[in-house]
């Protein structure tokens, strides 16, 4: 009995440790960029003020940015976004959250192509993801992450525009690069 | 048996919550203090200018018409056959706050250069409860007035002025308002010209509502009592449609006037039976952008 009380207590010191010691890496000026490519009509909307935390020891991921921060350069066609069809009042972020198979060490200057499962979410929506890149070590306290994605509007709910002075295209190209840097716990 | 599965539970548990509390980042907004967007759907509403600002470097460009009385019926389609007062007008934002235009109406062959600067941006977090812009114009009547007895008028007795303070507040996703207060002054407000007023000076308040009814449309709302004249009040409702780019905007109005100046001094017509028929197109010309 009290012996497993005592296993029981081992394990939540474990635990703690294991927290103060994690290999969390984060950033909150990665760059992101959605790509429209219309029959008529391409365009981007920008960010780079993606916020991103990865745990290389649990394999966690999570990034978020704030939509209202994405630049179309045009200040019209940004107001329309954000207020018609991301609804950024209601829904500010788009985020994804999930796990990274584990990647082994990294070496320096050595991209490793990784996988991670998760969910992502836009405008209030959910979807389960997998989503590969790569990470590069680029020294002690910094990992590059870099990756693309496709994301299709309608499994979203988000409307495409008609009858608009610019063409949306319905399946978006994501692309993300972010540098992390290790965080002091 | 069951206590050590309670452990392994109370364990899993534990690793789970700790998980979860180290987790995700904590979802924060880049700036929590944004300006207020589209508190109306473009820089004119009905007939007047509104707080709605441009972009650095953006043109706007602006056709109104107003038709003649509906009073007329179907042998005058309606006023159409009348023909209609028509205003181009283009204005250019320097930068966020401070823009520049020139319109031209047709009613006395009116040239009109005005001046928008945004003093005060409402924010959506209520920090700046309402956004306040101002307005200056100066314009000239340039009819032909060689027919007359007398020398026709000069320049300065043809000029006219115009100043308007503009106070809105975004009251939700749907309503809006905006509160004018305006002065117009004319040099000389010779009886030959197109307006009812026969004073220099004219003072009214402007109420610009917007109620929206679907993404793209709105209900929209103008009356401009006079303050210091006789003259019958501006009353105006409309619809205002966002379609590729334009914003459209069809309304019933009471004056064929489209300038601040023969908006104050034109006289109206009664509410009702001597309604007009106006349309504005809307577009903006993004320029040095991609």
């Amino acid at each position: 009995m009290s012996g497993k009380l005592i296993s029981f207590l081992f394990l939540v010191c474990l635990q703690l440790t294991n927290g103060a010691n994690a290999q969390r890496y984060q950033t909150e000026d990665g760059e992101v960029v959605f790509l429209s490519t219309a029959a008529l009509n391409e365009f981007t909307g920008e960010s780079s003020q993606l916020n991103g935390l990865l745990d290389m020891d649990s394999g966690l991921i999570d990034f978020y940015i704030d939509l209202n921060t994405l630049d179309t350069g045009i200040g019209l066609r940004d107001r329309h976004m954000r207020d018609n069809y991301l609804e950024t009042k209601r829904f500010p972020f788009a985020e994804f959250s999930g796990s990274l198979e584990k990647p082994g060490p990294l070496e320096f200057n050595q991209p490793i192509e990784v996988e991670a499962r998760g969910t992502f979410t836009i405008h209030g929506k959910e979807k389960a993801m997998e989503i590969t890149g790569t990470l590069t070590r680029l020294s002690p306290s910094e990992i590059q992450l870099e990756t693309g994605f496709q994301v299709k509007l309608g499994d979203f709910d988000i409307e495409i525009p008609k009858l608009m002075f610019y063409e949306l295209s319905e399946t978006q190209a994501v692309t993300i690069n972010a540098i992390l840097i290790k965080a002091d716990l | 048996m069951n206590r050590s599965l309670t452990y392994l539970n109370l364990t899993l548990l534990l690793l789970f919550v700790q998980g979860v509390s180290v987790a995700q980042l904590e979802r924060k907004l880049a700036n929590a203090d944004r300006p207020t967007e589209l508190t109306f759907h473009a820089p004119r509403h009905i007939n007047l200018l509104t707080v709605e600002p441009l972009d650095k470097k953006v043109l706007h460009f602006a056709i109104m018409h107003t038709f003649g009385p509906l009073s007329g019926g179907l042998r005058n389609l309606y006023g159409l056959d009348n023909g209609a007062n028509i205003q181009f007008s283009f204005e250019y934002a320097f930068d966020e706050r401070f823009s520049l235009g020139a319109s031209r109406s047709g009613r006395d062959k009116f040239y009109n250069l005005y001046g928008r600067y945004h003093l005060v941006k409402q924010t959506d977090s209520g920090s700046v409860p309402f956004s306040i812009s101002l307005m200056g114009a100066a314009g000239v009547n340039t009819a032909d007035y060689n027919f007359l007895q007398e020398a026709a008028p000069n320049v300065s007795e043809r000029s006219s002025f115009a100043g308007q303070l503009m106070l809105a507040r975004k009251f939700s996703e749907k309503l809006s308002f905006q509160l004018s207060p305006m002065m117009v002054y004319f040099t000389d407000p010779l009886p030959v010209f197109l307006i009812e007023g026969e004073q220099q000076l004219y003072l009214a308040l402007g109420f610009s509502g917007k109620y929206k009814i679907t993404g793209k449309s709105s209900l929209t709302l103008q009356w401009i009592p006079n303050l210091n004249n006789g003259l019958r009040n501006n009353v105006g409702v409309g619809i205002d449609v966002e379609a590729g780019g334009h914003v459209f905007q069809m309304y019933f109005v009471t004056s064929p006037a489209l300038n601040e100046q023969y908006l104050l001094a034109g006289g109206n017509g009664v509410p009702g039976e001597e309604f007009r028929l106006g349309f504005n197109v809307n577009r903006i010309f993004a320029t040095g952008q991609n």
